[in-house]
């Protein structure tokens, strides 16, 4: 679906990508982890080419982006970033239209259908009731699933979220990542998800892509990956693995005491 | 004063249907005020007679001086004012859309400057040909816009600061600029450029008419065509590229769009400020944001608002006449420090 073969990205001298490739699969989500600084967020970018690579290439279904309009490119790849500013008092339902963009005339209206597929996505998101509210009024968790709402609304295959669940209370990141998840099983789209949260990667992704320094340290399952060894060397703090009880999900608990007290 | 959440079903979404009707109303209230403000004046001219001279009949009753006056000097300042109106008003919605910011206005970021520098310039060393004027300040405003995109834009859009802060240094660089080709000017002309760099429309001419309405059409057709653009950009460049927007097109086009639109009004009337702040504005307030209604209906109120500030600049201390500027600046600077304070 969407492949990422051997991506280096430089500013100026300093390589933030080094050769890091990726595959997101139908149905799957990758979760890239890593210190700050690793490089996430500027793999991420190239993935819909709005950071161009310096060297490597990425091929959607296998054309390169490069060969590919913008428009095309936004009706199969979805971004969800962080916060957008919110200086004009816009609707939920508005803003969410705004996913449509891609599929009808740059400086026409929206048809009938964008309509009903924005409705459609304001009910997945359970954000009916906000659809006449404005976007300013919505609480940081409310807001974060309408910008969720709209990268879902371009019926992309393709997600990709940078740290979608940050400032995110515990109920509402996991409501981010169940629809994020939702939408994978149902229609067999992919995600590439960046986020810090260790434990969320482990219980929702079904590979894990571990970056340090813009370079990949381990790719693999969560349960491969979130090896208590690896994240040590990579996060430099000492952490504790054991299974979660109801999940079996690796279950990832950093220990902060200094390890010469313990 | 805080914007509430529009109801109803259809939440007030825009459709072409909504918008044909908010255009109709505006043009009827515009038509209203057209009216009015061509029988208002030092001269009173009677109405029924006005009315009927106006739908282009012969024999209404009106002496042949008050034909004149409603023909010669009233109808053609109108149609000015409203050309003016349309373009700064339409142009501050491209500018607000393009900068992420609801302050943002051509007078207050100095672009009207860098037009007014054109103009001037081009009356100095240019001043036989009368098409250099709006070319001139045309090229100023375009020039100007760029140093202050620069200027103002950070990561996140520009803030109020930055965006103040651009249109400070930009207005003051761009002032003594103009000082410096006021020097140069006889003392006979100083008196009218103060007038004229204050917003002024009694200068009229045909050719300045022809050019204002000219670019008011062709620079918020071209505007409203990007409108939907507009709608993602304003809340952020990288999100619209996500969704598909080619950002620096669509940025291109309205910079020079916009600056077409400051370009002919202030070669024709100086720098009439604050219009493409409060009128869009107002129209966000009772319409929404969505730039596909907010430029197009900002033309039409921007029209009427011009007009009504110039008849009352012509009439309030009759016979003689303030600068239409005076009086915009009189309504927007209030509402510019309510904004600020509100954030």
């Amino acid at each position: 679906m969407l492949e990422a073969k051997n991506i280096t990205v430089n500013y100026g001298p300093r390589e933030a990508v080094a050769d890091v490739s990726l595959r997101a699969n139908p149905s799957e989500i990758i979760a890239i982890i890593g210190p700050n600084g690793a490089g996430k967020s500027t793999l991420l970018r190239t993935l819909n080419s709005s950071l161009r690579a310096t060297r490597g290439e990425v091929l959607l279904d296998g054309k390169p982006l490069q060969s590919l309009a913008r428009r095309a490119i936004a009706r199969r790849i979805a971004v969800v970033a962080q916060e957008a500013d919110m200086r004009f008092p816009v609707t939920v339902m508005e803003f969410v239209l705004g996913g449509r963009y891609a599929w009808s005339s740059a400086w026409g209206w929206e048809s009938d259908r964008d309509v009903e597929i924005a409705r459609g996505i304001l009910g997945e998101t359970e954000l009916e009731s906000f659809e006449a509210r404005l976007m300013s009024e919505l609480s940081g968790g409310e807001r974060q699933r309408a910008v969720l709402a709209r990268a879902l609304a371009t019926e992309a295959k393709v997600l990709l979220l940078d740290e979608p669940t940050a400032n995110l209370d515990l109920a509402h990141q996991a409501t981010m990542l169940r629809l994020v998840r939702g939408r994978c099983d149902k229609r067999q789209s992919a995600a590439v998800v960046v986020t810090h949260d260790v434990n969320l990667a482990a219980e929702f992704s079904d590979r894990v892509l571990l970056l340090k320094n813009g370079r990949e340290i381990a790719a693999g399952t969560p349960r491969e990956v979130f090896d208590p060894e690896l994240l040590r060397a990579v996060f430099g703090l000492e952490v504790l693995v054991d299974a979660h009880p109801i999940t079996g999900a690796p279950r990832i608990t950093p220990v902060y005491v200094m390890s010469g007290k313990l | 004063m805080a914007i509430k959440s529009r109801q109803s079903n259809d939440s007030g979404r825009a459709t072409p249907g909504r918008t044909l009707l908010i255009c109709g109303v505006l043009l009827f209230l515009l038509a209203v005020i057209f009216v009015i403000a061509s029988v208002v004046g030092s001269q009173r001219l009677p109405l029924s007679a006005s009315l009927c001279a106006l739908t282009g009949k012969s024999n209404c009753g009106l002496s042949p001086e008050q034909q004149a006056i409603l023909f010669d000097l009233r109808i053609p300042r109108i149609l000015l004012a409203g050309a003016v109106g349309s373009c700064l008003a339409a142009a501050g919605a491209g500018y607000q859309a393009l900068l992420r910011n609801p302050l943002a206005e051509p007078y207050l970021l100095g672009i009207s400057n860098g037009a007014a520098v054109g103009t001037m310039t081009a009356l100095v060393f240019f001043g036989a040909h009368e098409w250099s004027r709006p070319v001139m300040a045309f090229a100023g405003a375009l020039l100007a816009t760029l140093v202050v995109y620069r200027l103002a834009r950070g990561r996140a859009g520009a803030t109020p600061e930055r965006l103040i802060l651009a249109g400070v240094i930009v207005t003051t660089f761009l002032s003594s600029g103009i000082v410096f080709i006021t020097t140069m000017m006889d003392a006979t002309r100083i008196r009218s450029f103060t007038f004229w760099l204050l917003g002024d429309l009694s200068g009229t001419t045909s050719s300045l008419l022809t050019i204002g309405l000219a670019a008011a059409g062709i620079g918020v057709g071209i505007l409203a065509l990007n409108a939907r653009s507009l709608n993602l950009m304003m809340l952020g460049e990288r999100d619209a590229f996500d969704l598909g927007v080619e950002v620096g097109r669509v940025r291109l086009t309205v910079f020079i769009a916009a600056s077409l639109l400051v370009g002919a009004s202030v070669a024709s009337s100086g720098s009439v400020g604050y219009v493409g702040l409060v009128v869009p504005h107002l129209v966000r307030l009772s319409f929404g944001s969505d730039n596909r209604v907010v430029i197009v209906a900002s033309a039409l109120a921007g029209a009427a608002f011009v007009i009504v500030a110039d008849t009352v600049a012509r009439t309030i201390i009759a016979p003689r006449e303030l600068p239409v500027g005076a009086i915009t600046a009189l309504i927007g600077a209030p509402l510019f420090i309510y904004l600020l304070k509100r954030g």
